[in-house]
């Protein structure tokens, strides 16, 4: 009723909307959000100045720029680290599982919105309440289930003399462990955002399809592959960066150096070897440095695809 | 085409519950797990167990505390910083987003790091307090020094120093009064500018608030950190969703005179109740899982005390001697706690949202 009212009555006099906030309003607001951009940037600064700053020199100049700049606290840090080793397994994690994600999320997706069938129901169901649980909350059983698998595995195998008395791995301490896991813990999300993107693709152009005689597995790949691409790429940017910084599951899932990515190489540096400052700020620049150049090159996508997240139920 | 999907989420969320469930109703001790029949099950002993340790209570209580500050802090905070960009109160739009949302792009594990050496005493924090202190002392100091005539009048300069320093100068000087004096005489009286800078190292207050090794406070730095996080996160989701908005519904409201305080009451937010209800969902199961940033800042210590459950289940099962079956039912704890917890969102959505 106001509404309509408002409406006609600001097309009448045609006038500009009334600005908002009182002059010391503004200065509160500005003064609020500034003290929190302000404990964004500056933590993060200082730590890139410190880390090229010996740890003698930090203890003396704490707050100011290094006066003498040395890469030595990177040679180390890299070197203790170990990671050399460690960057590789993190891009692996991290494409490989996503790869994994978006191509899983999007069949699925597809046959949730667009195939009939009376399991549907139930079974996207299960998913959504995959969404609601935290998969951190389950790392003890699925540690346990993965070594337990291996072990029964190995068992049998072993039985029938198929493998030495080696230790066998399947799922534990496997780069494939890791990533179907991973696949796994963001699926219930990705599948959901799938679902209800596809389901806004036009049933005619499937129908079309089909009598043209194209299978399900024909129209995934020649028509839903193309017209998902927003969504494969919203979900794909979501999830490179909680991917990479992923530290609860892969903290027991791999216990070799060789296995382990950049989380658990940075996690190296806390506590023990924290009197050495100069190391531990090059590991930590080490481990935030790549996530940030990412958000750089991806600003834009991040932030819509961020709030495509709380989508609508 | 379901298949696969459901396979691999049955094998990691699906099968695992079901293994907690069975498992948190045993006694289990490690070992084979398939065709032994070292382990039975033995009902609901482990529960028992769990609620009568009293670190369970502390490890809940922590929990409930980070769901507070992030459900009362974060969601807040992220709405009414996105209602003053919405409403172009600030400017620089593009800014705030870009940098408030740069904490939750770093991994947990630096930001715990990072966060425990700046609230350590010997960070930047205690630093800067230091550096403050020294020179409010030394200018303390030297105003003594020449209201009193400096070393020629040493017991009042003893006296006044004593006065103007911290309880700390009982630690240095076993008898004040005394000892003072003598140290104060043992300087030559051309050397003052020596002897007081002495003085300022040995007796100016020092910031000695070690936040993380306080059982009473460490939770403080902890919350915050949440805090400072997630802010950036929920700024971003309410935004976009006042952008869509019609606008000639707020033009409306502010020609009917509708205060700057009803808009955002009575028309943005209910219209984003649904939004609000999702976020708060989207934070409490993330608030559960702030088990990485809490190793990385304390480890749960000091003494235990800032254990969260997802901690406190890890201790259980990886630190020390496993104890696989409370280790289980904490796991079946949280999943209950979360439930519960959107449970009570979506009851208080439908009671209070608005209408879309």
């Amino acid at each position: 009723m106001n509404q309509q009212q408002g409406v006609q009555m600001r097309g009448k006099r045609g006038k500009k909307p009334i600005r908002p906030g009182t002059i010391l309003g503004k200065a509160v607001a500005y003064l609020v959000m500034g003290i929190f951009a302000f404990m964004t940037i500056y933590p993060l600064v200082w730590l890139f100045f410190s880390s090229f700053k010996t740890t003698t020199e930090f203890r003396t100049n704490m707050m100011g720029l290094p006066i003498d700049w040395t890469l030595e606290n990177y040679r180390s840090a890299w070197k203790i680290g170990e990671f050399d080793k460690l960057i590789g397994n993190s891009v692996l994690y991290t494409l490989g599982s996503t790869v994994g994600i978006t191509f899983l999320s999007l069949l699925t997706g597809f046959a949730f919105a667009k195939i009939k069938s009376k399991a549907t129901g139930p079974i996207y169901g299960s998913f959504i309440i995959g969404i609601l649980l935290t998969i951190q909350s389950l790392m003890v059983p699925l540690f346990l289930e993965v070594t337990s698998i291996d072990r029964g595995i190995g068992d049998f195998l072993r039985s029938l003399g198929l493998v030495g008395s080696g230790e066998f791995r399947l799922f534990h301490n496997t780069r494939f462990g890791v990533l179907i896991i991973y696949i796994g813990s963001a699926l219930p999300v990705g599948i959901y955002m799938c679902t209800e993107y596809i389901r806004g693709i036009p049933s005619a152009i499937i129908e079309a399809a089909q009598i043209d005689g194209a299978g399900y597995f024909r129209i995934f790949r020649s028509i839903i592959v193309g017209m998902s691409k927003p969504i494969a790429m919203t979900l794909s940017i979501l999830n490179i960066p909680s991917l990479w910084n992923e530290f609860a599951l892969i903290n027991i899932l791999v216990s070799e150096t060789n296995l382990k990515s950049l989380p658990l190489g940075i996690y190296k540096f806390s506590g023990g070897l924290s009197s050495d400052y100069g190391k531990q700020f090059a590991a930590l620049v080490i481990g935030m440095l790549p996530m940030l150049l990412f958000y750089i090159a991806f600003r834009k996508q991040i932030t819509a695809g961020v709030s495509m997240g709380a989508l609508k139920e | 085409m379901v298949l696969p999907s459901f396979l691999i989420y049955l094998f990691v969320f699906g099968f695992p519950i079901v293994l907690a469930i069975v498992l948190s109703l045993s006694n289990y001790g490690g070992g084979k797990m398939f065709g032994g029949t070292s382990w039975g099950i033995t009902g609901f002993r482990q529960y028992q167990r769990l609620f009568a340790d009293p670190y369970f209570w502390n490890a809940l209580k922590n929990n409930i505390y980070i769901v507070l500050v992030s459900v009362l802090g974060q969601l807040p905070l992220g709405f009414i910083f996105a209602y003053l960009i919405y409403r172009k109160t600030v400017k620089f739009e593009e800014f705030w987003q870009g940098v408030l949302y740069v904490p939750a792009m770093i991994s947990t594990i630096v930001v715990g790091i990072l966060w425990s050496i700046i609230f350590s005493p010997y960070g930047p924090i205690a630093d800067t307090a230091n550096h403050y202190y020294a020179s409010a002392y030394s200018a303390k100091i030297s105003g003594i020094f020449q209201t009193t005539g400096g070393l020629s009048d040493p017991d009042e300069l003893t006296d006044q120093i004593i006065k103007a320093s911290p309880s700390t100068i009982n630690t240095v000087f076993s008898d004040p009064s005394v000892d003072l004096k003598d140290f104060l005489l043992s300087y030559e009286p051309g050397d003052t500018a020596t002897l007081q800078k002495d003085l300022v190292n040995l007796l100016a207050p020092r910031w000695n608030a070690d936040f993380l090794s306080k059982n009473n406070v460490a939770m403080i730095p902890i919350c915050f950190v949440t805090l400072w996080m997630w802010v950036g996160t929920y700024l971003l989701i309410f935004l976009a969703n006042m952008q869509k908005i019609d606008r000639g519904i707020i033009e409306a409201a502010q020609i009917d005179g509708a205060s700057e305080m009803q808009i955002m009451g009575r028309v943005v937010l209910p219209s984003l109740s649904k939004v609000i209800a999702n976020s708060a969902i989207l934070c409490i199961s993330g608030s559960l899982s702030g088990f990485a940033l809490i190793l990385a800042m304390t480890g749960g210590g000091p003494a235990r005390v800032t254990q969260v459950l997802s901690i406190y289940m890890y201790d259980k099962a990886f630190m020390g001697a496993p104890d696989y079956p409370l280790a289980n039912a904490i796991a079946i704890m949280i999943v209950l706690f979360s439930l519960a917890l959107v449970g009570i969102m979506f009851a208080l959505e439908r009671r209070f949202g608005g209408k879309e």
